[in-house]
């Protein structure tokens, strides 16, 4: 396998409020592989969003804290790098697609200046005028990049292939800003999000739009300053069902397009299975399994993914209360030891309530033939659990 | 879709939908609004139109302030302009402000004296006049000053309050003296201050500065915390945005709407204290045109010659009456909602819309 894009080891993060405690994140660790799709799922506060805002440092701190761990994008760990050059890393190295469309975009701006604001930004990083963070072969270099030469310029990660069609998306990463006016590339940006007549929605504010319109318009924005790393928390959630599904196809068909690393953030075990390529389930702030998504979902090896997918109603099912969990997720402040699932488990044993487990990194010896790992004991219960 | 448009030739309704759905690819149009082909400076102008419109107090509001600015501007400029250009200087009070005149003492209201004169026959109207534009330089500079400074500081304290950090502490010291300033009634200080530095002009107006600043710190730091956690500003640093350009951005055009109109109040307020400190007797010296000091120099007559303080103090009247009304409706003309709403009728974007509809429906229930 090659290089991964981002590689998060043993991520501890805590939130203080107010007298206690919350252990919000303890010790996640994945890996996310150049152009594919990573997806984590979980329930409700189980430190998804706080995942996702850790890794490009958007945290508020305090009250969360990082406790420890690492976060390495391209080969630098973000949490060493100074706090004031960690913008130079957002944006066009990690791009970033919230959940409340409704709010993520600024009232006061229309929709051209916000998309051009991004567009400038990564046209400024690349122009080598400023300094930018930019991968190398020892480290991170922050220096000015050298001027783009054009007849050299290798394909960037994050070129979208060009569908046939009648009006085809010409996006050209070699430009470097030059011969083509901001306007002209925002509308293409917006024409890519399959937005109709962009030319309108240029000149509206956003509570002009509709919230998957608005959506569309923060893809777009992400998109414009072509991140190798694309973190969407939960894109979906906040739109009703119908918008859902057209944000999904157009994330799904771009995607396809643009072959980039995506952490995919959600609570909707339909949405991953359908988006990503590995998964990750997270449980009180623990990532309790991680592997591809076919394995994960067709032979889960923890028994909290088990009860999760248990849980999906089915079609087939015509009486009686659906399947559920019994008991409550913990709370995070006073987690029970051992395994975080144990007072939960239909698995669990003496050994689970005292040792909590082993961290997903490099333990448990994956079987031949079985990919995913679960940060559990008793993986080979599994599969025997209703 | 290619399937179902294969259908299409059995069943004439079915193809009425597939064509619609054709029609409307790749998605139905989400926009609220037709396209309006309008430049920002024409829709901004509209937009003030139509406030004035719904609420014509807004208009006779702006109409007083844009009366009263015309006027001092030239009350104010033509001594100035007359003598660089004629040589000597010409006043446009309708008589000089220092002049008596036996015959004319003591005169009511008329249309030779449209305040009447004081008991030594000088034209109440004319001091009005002339007054005007001292009370409205002082006025407007006086709230512009605190609101730059105490605004600048404000958003500091508010988007760099985090503990432990080198901006936290400045936030902290910002705070603090704040609160040592606004310890004091307003007015108290003021006079305090205009009283130990002495009689004069420039007294008054650091009094005034002294005394205005920190609640431009309270309101602007309200206003950034409101705002620097919403999603937006969060969005804005995931795309790499600088803390400058955000604050000078993001923020800035956010909080501007409450801080300009609080400005627009606040002249009034300014005025109304300007000439209170000038009543008391410590501000603009003794003989210069100030509604204030008018007001103090004829409170003796206020029995036997009325008019003498009801000129002054109907100019004051007006003038803060003018920018509370204008105030009033710069809110609604900044404010993107109430644009909206004036200007296109009921959203009909279900999700915008939400906040608005929402109170409404908790009254009823």
């Amino acid at each position: 396998m090659s290089e991964p894009v981002l590689s998060v080891e043993g991520l501890s993060v805590d939130y203080t409020v107010g007298a206690g405690t919350y252990h919000a994140l303890k010790d996640v660790s994945f890996e996310a592989q150049p152009g594919r799709v990573v997806g984590i799922v979980g329930e409700t506060g189980c430190g998804k969003s706080t995942l996702a805002h850790a890794i490009p440092r958007l945290l508020p701190e305090p009250p969360a804290k990082i406790l420890r761990g690492k976060v390495i994008f391209q080969g630098v760990d973000l949490l060493k790098v100074p706090k004031w050059r960690i913008p130079m890393v957002r944006g066009t190295n990690i791009g970033m697609i919230f959940q409340e469309p409704i709010n993520s975009l600024n009232p006061a701006y229309r929709i051209f200046d916000q998309v051009a604001e991004s567009v400038r930004i990564r046209r400024l990083r690349e122009s080598g005028k400023v300094a930018v963070f930019r991968p190398g072969g020892a480290g991170f270099d922050y220096s000015r990049p050298r001027p783009p030469d054009r007849s050299t310029a290798i394909a960037h990660p994050f070129v979208p292939s060009i569908p046939p069609g009648p009006d085809p998306i010409r996006v050209d990463p070699t430009d470097g800003g030059k011969g083509r006016s901001v306007r002209s590339e925002v509308l293409d940006y917006l024409r890519l999000v399959r937005i109709n007549d962009p030319e309108t929605v240029l000149r509206l504010f956003p509570h002009e739009l509709s919230g998957g319109m608005r959506q569309r318009i923060m893809i777009a924005m992400a998109l414009s300053e072509r991140p190798s790393l694309l973190i969407a928390d939960e894109p979906t959630s906040a739109l009703d069902v119908t918008i859902q599904a057209q944000v999904l196809t157009l994330m799904k068909e771009l995607m396809d397009e643009l072959r980039t690393s995506i952490l995919f953030i959600s609570h909707d075990l339909g949405v991953i299975a359908e988006t990503a390529d590995d998964v990750g389930v997270m449980y009180a702030g623990h990532l309790v399994e991680f592997g591809p998504v076919v394995d994960v979902f067709e032979a889960p090896r923890h028994p909290y993914t088990k009860a999760l997918l248990r849980s999906i109603p089915t079609r087939y099912k015509t009486d009686g209360p659906l399947p559920s969990l019994t008991g409550n997720v913990p709370n995070l402040s006073r987690l029970p030891s051992g395994c975080t699932f144990s007072p939960r488990c239909a698995l669990a044993q003496d050994d689970c309530r005292v040792d909590p487990g082993p961290a997903l990194a490099g333990w448990v010896a994956r079987p031949p033939g079985r990919t995913n790992s679960a940060a559990c004991f008793h993986t080979e219960g599994v599969e025997g659990l209703p | 879709m290619d399937s179902r448009r294969s259908t299409r030739g059995d069943d004439l309704p079915l193809e009425r939908f597939v064509r619609s759905e054709k029609g409307s690819d790749p998605e139905p149009p989400l926009l609220t609004t037709p396209p309006r082909r309008r430049g920002a400076v024409a829709e901004t102008v509209r937009t003030v139109w139509l406030v004035m419109r719904a609420n014509p107090l807004t208009l006779l509001g702006f109409l007083v302030v844009v009366v009263m600015v015309v006027t001092a501007l030239v009350v104010g400029l033509t001594p100035i302009l007359t003598h660089l250009l004629l040589g000597h200087s010409l006043s446009a009070t309708p008589y000089p402000v220092n002049s008596f005149s036996t015959s004319d003492a003591s005169q009511g209201p008329s249309p030779r004296h449209w305040m009447g004169t004081d008991s030594i026959g000088t034209d109440i109207f004319s001091q009005v006049l002339a007054a005007l534009p001292l009370d409205l330089v002082i006025a407007f500079s006086v709230a512009g000053i605190a609101l730059v400074a105490g605004g600048t500081l404000g958003i500091i304290a508010g988007y760099f309050d985090t503990p432990g950090t080198l901006g936290g502490a400045g936030a902290t010291i910002i705070l603090r003296v704040t609160d040592v300033f606004l310890a004091f009634p307003s007015l108290v200080l003021a006079l305090a201050v205009a009283a130990s530095l002495g009689r004069g002009t420039e007294a008054a107006v650091i009094a005034l500065l002294v005394t205005w600043w920190p609640y431009y710190v309270r309101l602007a730091r309200g206003e950034v915390l409101a705002v620097r956690h919403l999603p937006y500003i969060t969005a804005a640093r995931a795309a790499g945005v600088t803390d400058g350009t955000i604050l000078g951005r993001h923020v800035l055009r956010n909080i501007l709407e409450p801080l300009v109109v609080y400005y627009t109040l606040d002249v009034g307020t300014v005025l109304v204290t300007f000439s209170t400190i000038s009543y008391v007797g410590i501000g603009v010296p003794f003989g210069v045109p100030e509604w204030g000091n008018m007001i103090e120099q004829y409170a003796g007559y206020l029995a036997t010659l009325p008019w003498t303080v009801v000129g002054p103090g109907l100019a004051v009247f007006v003038t803060v009456l003018g920018f509370s009304l204008l105030g009033d409706g710069l809110r609604d003309i900044l404010d993107p909602r109430s644009r909206r709403i004036l200007s296109q009728g009921p959203a009909v974007d279900s999700t915008s819309a939400a906040p608005i509809a929402a109170p409404a429906a908790g009254e009823k229930a």
